[in-house]
């Protein structure tokens, strides 16, 4: 130290000498203590500067912090996906529409006491449901708020009417949300404006939480000596200080950790952003950052997403005590929660109440009739896991702009075509049926150390018409694998391709080369390929002969499907199969007619689509449109027409095949289950069983299901046992035991009576005979009996035989 | 004495002859001569009535196509196409609410999609058995519309022609207005 004055004097002498010597004769030497206190002080001050400055710094720094998120993107909000809008009509079936499960699932509440019906609450009475039903957007049909009530009579809704009593004709549901593109941190809110939030459920927040929040800058003194005191009579913390604004500060930038210098932050933050804001952006900041509880794994913030968790509602419906309710929970979100703690709630939300009533926020009059209302929540619908699925797919058919980092912040509101009740169909059925598959064929033999594999599987539904995707589920557990065996999974399509290679024969391009009473050799055949002789066998190993086109595809013939595929052409086949929707690579080689390309179900699904819709190839799509965080339009995706790709006559003669294999075929198990009207549909076996297929269709919807394991091993049962089963299921649990709809015959298609064994057209006389379809013009001309014209004799022959 | 004969037949054709005209207004498959010597025209089959034909979940998809060519006639548009679409919806076999996409595509100019739907509405009419001129009407004059819109005036002219000789009062302006369709 001595030194340094030493150098520094010297320093100070030789730069400035006349200066010292004219200061030297000013001022009389000071005595060594005042230089010292003048100095400490120099030093107090460059401290002080240092410190300035630093403190500068660091409130210019979270200065920049809060304008930066108030200015920016203040929340986080995960893209929501919707189903399809259930609609009811007069004659709907209502149980299969699950439109009591959907009340409990959208949050809506039961109310049994007399009165108007609150939005969002129902009522049943003898054969009627009543039910006020929440207003919705959507980017096609937004809906208000309405009261239908609904008569009910042997499972059908015989009769709707709104609440004055006029005739209803339709009523479109609100669409349940089936998840959402959450980020990291699983947060999920419902974005909320001031002007849609009650006064009461602000007031009910002001009371419990911050009386004086109009009054203070931020911090309230009043309010941190009243939380000491009361924390020191306590002998502990018993009561917090912090304003709304401190909330939000804490919520919005810090810690949850209790630090004296966090607080301080906290303090500095709140003074700043009250400064730079008006109490009502932050008053809005605060409702929707608000953390109010969690729903499984997912964490509920703001008051928006709160009112729907809890109540089932918009928050703009909230009662006083439903508002009381959720500023009650704020202080605690785990141990005041309604649902698992409702007698503490109760408790805190009567506080709330009469805290209200003390600040003349409400009469006693309103506070005595809130208290008597007894707590009430909406049941929590926890997210399927198995939805995610198709939620993956649909992130791929987004446009572009809409990548998966920003679908987990941007709070879209994506609107699905698929259809709830079908998708809660597709899981319970794939599920269940690969359960049950599994425990049929016992534990799988591994080699010691090697993993058990999993048998998987795959169920998509789609609607011909339009493409629109109605199911999907493409795995047996997303939580453990999220490879999705729908769209990203391409297997051998087995005899489940046999379809594209018949349609090419009797496609009127072809010549047609064949009709279904053509006659086919099932009989040993043997082709040359530049990999040696290949020499296809029947699944059964057995030769029948000549058989008829129809005999061959219901019994899923190999031999007959190569001679066919070998004579119209593995070119021919390849171009059908691209015309019908398959993209997958195809190889020209002569067993692709026996479906040894590799597919994935979506493409079948878009080739069943097209024998279902009459030769007209739909576009798959899986969404509608897009909503932004505030319910503004933002995409479209119309409706969009089919493609002519085959004529409608050899379409029908495709499904006609295809219905017979149902009928008799090697699909009959689905008419052994009981069901009954217009279905068609093929298996399918690769070799060894490693993959086993049915896709069906009816008149309005076409399912694929795919069972194998994801490195391909034998199953050890053909598709008929396999996947057939879960096709069933799935259809009667969708349709019932009858299924809409007919496949009618087109015209240019006559149906015309022919000889079973021979394949010529029977006429009076002949011993047998059976309806078949052709192409105008291709009937056969060869009659049974041979030379026959009918007539005479006929019946005795047939009464007698020959 | 022939006269005498002929009587109870004439008696029996005047009494049934209300009932077919009845049923061939009922499902547009009957010719309604206009005038002797004029070409036969037919009473087109609108969507209002073909409510109460088939089933309920097409009843309700009816109304529906009813209330978007509503929308339309008023110029909504997206309420139109809205409409329609949720008829699907409903009923995905409704040839009405296609042929209503396709009326409206054209009136957009958009003439592929009014292509692709009207084939869709044709595929579905027909294989409901539903075909006939009574049907064929729209088809006829929709094709025709989309030939005149890609400049094929030659074949536009031919189906209008068809089209006019079918129903003079729908197509006499070479338009399909919501109205008619309704």
């Amino acid at each position: 130290m001595a030194a340094r004055k030493k150098t520094s004097a010297k320093a100070a002498g030789k730069k400035r000498p006349a200066k010292k010597k004219t200061a030297r004769k000013a001022k009389p030497p000071r005595a060594p203590a005042s230089l010292a206190a003048r100095r400490a002080g120099l030093v107090v001050i460059a401290l002080a500067f240092a410190g300035g400055v630093w403190s500068a710094g660091w409130l210019l720094e979270l200065d920049r912090v809060v304008v930066s998120r108030f200015e920016g993107r203040r929340f986080s909000v995960p893209s929501r996906v919707y189903a399809a809008p259930i609609v009811i009509y007069p004659g709907a079936d209502w149980q299969r529409l699950d439109l009591a499960g959907w009340l409990t699932r959208m949050g809506y509440r039961e109310q049994n006491e007399a009165g108007p019906l609150a939005v969002g609450h129902y009522r049943w009475l003898p054969g009627r449901l009543r039910v006020h039903l929440r207003g919705f957007e959507h980017p096609q049909l937004p809906e208000p708020n309405r009261k239908v009530e609904f008569r009910l009579e042997s499972g059908r809704v015989r009769e709707m009417r709104d609440g004055k009593g006029a005739p209803v004709d339709v009523v479109s549901l609100e669409p349940e949300p089936i998840s959402s593109f959450y980020g990291s941190d699983r947060e999920q809110r419902d974005l909320v404006e001031r002007a849609n939030v009650p006064d009461h459920l602000v007031q009910a927040i002001y009371a419990v939480e911050d009386r004086r929040f109009e009054d203070h800058h931020g911090i309230d003194p009043v309010r941190i000596a009243g939380a000491m005191l009361a924390n020191l009579r306590a002998g502990g913390i018993r009561q917090g200080g912090s304003t709304l604004t401190q909330q939000l500060v804490k919520n919005f930038f810090l810690t949850p950790e209790r630090t004296l210098s966090r607080k301080a932050t906290e303090a500095m933050m709140a003074l700043m952003v009250e400064a730079r804001y008006e109490k009502e952006q932050i008053l809005e900041a605060y409702l929707n950052e608000i953390y109010m509880g969690r729903r499984g794994s997912t964490a509920i913030h703001g008051v928006g997403e709160a009112a729907r968790f809890f109540f089932g509602k918009r928050v703009s419906d909230l009662e006083v005590d439903e508002s009381a309710l959720l500023a009650a929970v704020i202080a605690s979100p785990n141990s005041l929660s309604p649902h698992r703690h409702p007698e503490r709630a109760k408790e805190r939300r009567d506080l709330v109440i009469t805290l209200m009533a003390n600040q003349d926020f409400i009469s006693e009059k309103v506070a005595k009739r809130a208290k008597a209302r007894p707590i009430s929540t909406a049941a929590i619908a926890l997210e399927s896991g198995q939805d995610r699925y198709f939620l993956d797919a649909l992130a791929k058919q987004l446009p572009e702009v809409y990548d998966e980092n920003l679908l987990s912040v941007e709070g879209l509101r994506i609107y699905s075509t698929l259809d709830p009740t079908i998708q809660r169909a597709a899981v319970r059925s794939l599920t269940e049926g690969l359960d049950a598959l599994e425990k049929r064929l016992g534990p799988v033999k591994v080699a010691e150390g090697e993993e058990v594999p999993v048998l998987q599987g795959c169920l998509m539904a789609m609607r011909p018409q339009t493409g629109e995707i109605l199911a999907l589920v493409g795995g047996r557990n997303y939580s453990t694998s999220q490879w999705n065996r729908c769209t990203m999974a391409h297997r051998q399509a087995g005899s489940a391709f046999k379809p594209v290679v018949y349609s090419a024969a009797l496609s009127p391009q072809s010549g047609p080369l064949v009709t279904l009473s053509s006659r086919i050799e099932d009989e040993p055949l043997s082709i040359e390929t530049p990999d040696g002789l290949w020499e296809p066998v029947n699944y059964d190993k057995k030769f029948r002969g000549p058989v008829t086109v129809r005999e061959a595809l219901e019994r899923s013939l190999n031999v007959p499907a190569a001679r066919i595929g070998q004579a119209v052409g593995i070119g021919e086949v390849v171009s059908m199969a691209r015309r019908l929707g398959v993209t997958s690579d195809l190889p020209n080689v002569p067993s692709l007619a026996l479906g040894t390309a590799e597919v994935s179900p979506l493409e079948l699904a878009v080739v069943y689509s097209t024998f279902a819709n009459g030769g007209l190839r739909p576009t798959p799509r899986s969404f509608i449109g897009l909503l932004d965080d505030r319910g503004v339009g933002q995409e479209q995706w119309p409706l969009a027409g089919s493609r002519r790709v085959l004529d409608p006559g050899t379409a029908y003669l495709t499904t006609s095949l295809l219905e017979g294999v149902v009928d008799r075929g090697t699909g009959a198990g689905i008419r052994a289950r009981g069901l009954r009207g217009p279905i068609a549909g093929k298996t399918g076996t690769t070799d060894d069983e490693y993959d086993l297929w049915f896709v069906g269709f009816t008149p309005e919807i076409v399912a694929v299901v795919w069972v194998g394991y994801d490195e391909p091993r034998e199953i050890g049962v053909p598709s008929s046992r396999g996947a057939l089963p879960i096709w069933a299921d799935f259809l009667a649990e969708i349709s019932g035991s009858k299924v809409r709809g007919v496949f009618a015959r087109p015209g240019g298609v006559e149906r015309v009576e022919v000889d079973p064994e021979s394949g010529a057209r029977a006429l009076a006389g002949c011993r047998q005979s059976a309806p078949e379809f052709f192409l105008e013009g291709t009937a056969p001309t060869e009659t049974c009996p041979v030379g026959g014209r009918g007539g005479g004799g006929g019946f005795f022959r047939r009464l007698f035989g020959s | 004495m022939n006269r005498r004969r002929q009587l109870p037949q004439l008696l029996f054709f005047f009494a049934l002859c209300p009932l077919i005209i009845q049923m061939g207004c009922a499902n547009g498959q009957i010719y309604v001569p206009r005038s002797p010597g004029l070409r036969p025209t037919v009473a087109p089959l609108t969507a209002t009535r073909a409510i109460g034909g088939y089933d309920s979940a097409r009843d309700a998809s009816l109304r529906l196509v009813i209330e978007g060519l509503d929308a339309d006639q008023r110029g909504d548009a997206s309420r139109a196409l809205a409409k329609y679409q949720r008829a699907i919806r409903v009923d995905p076999t409704n040839p009405f609410a296609f042929l209503a996409l396709s009326r409206h595509h054209l009136e957009g100019d958009s003439t592929d999609q009014a292509s692709a739907f009207l084939d869709q509405a044709r595929s579905l009419f027909e294989t409901q058995g539903r075909l006939g001129p009574a049907v064929d009407v729209w088809g006829l004059g929709l094709r025709a519309g989309i030939d005149r819109a890609r400049g094929r005036n030659a074949r536009a002219d031919a189906l209008f022609l068809e089209a006019r000789q079918l129903s003079p009062s729908i197509w006499g302006d070479e338009r399909l207005s919501a109205a008619e369709l309704r």
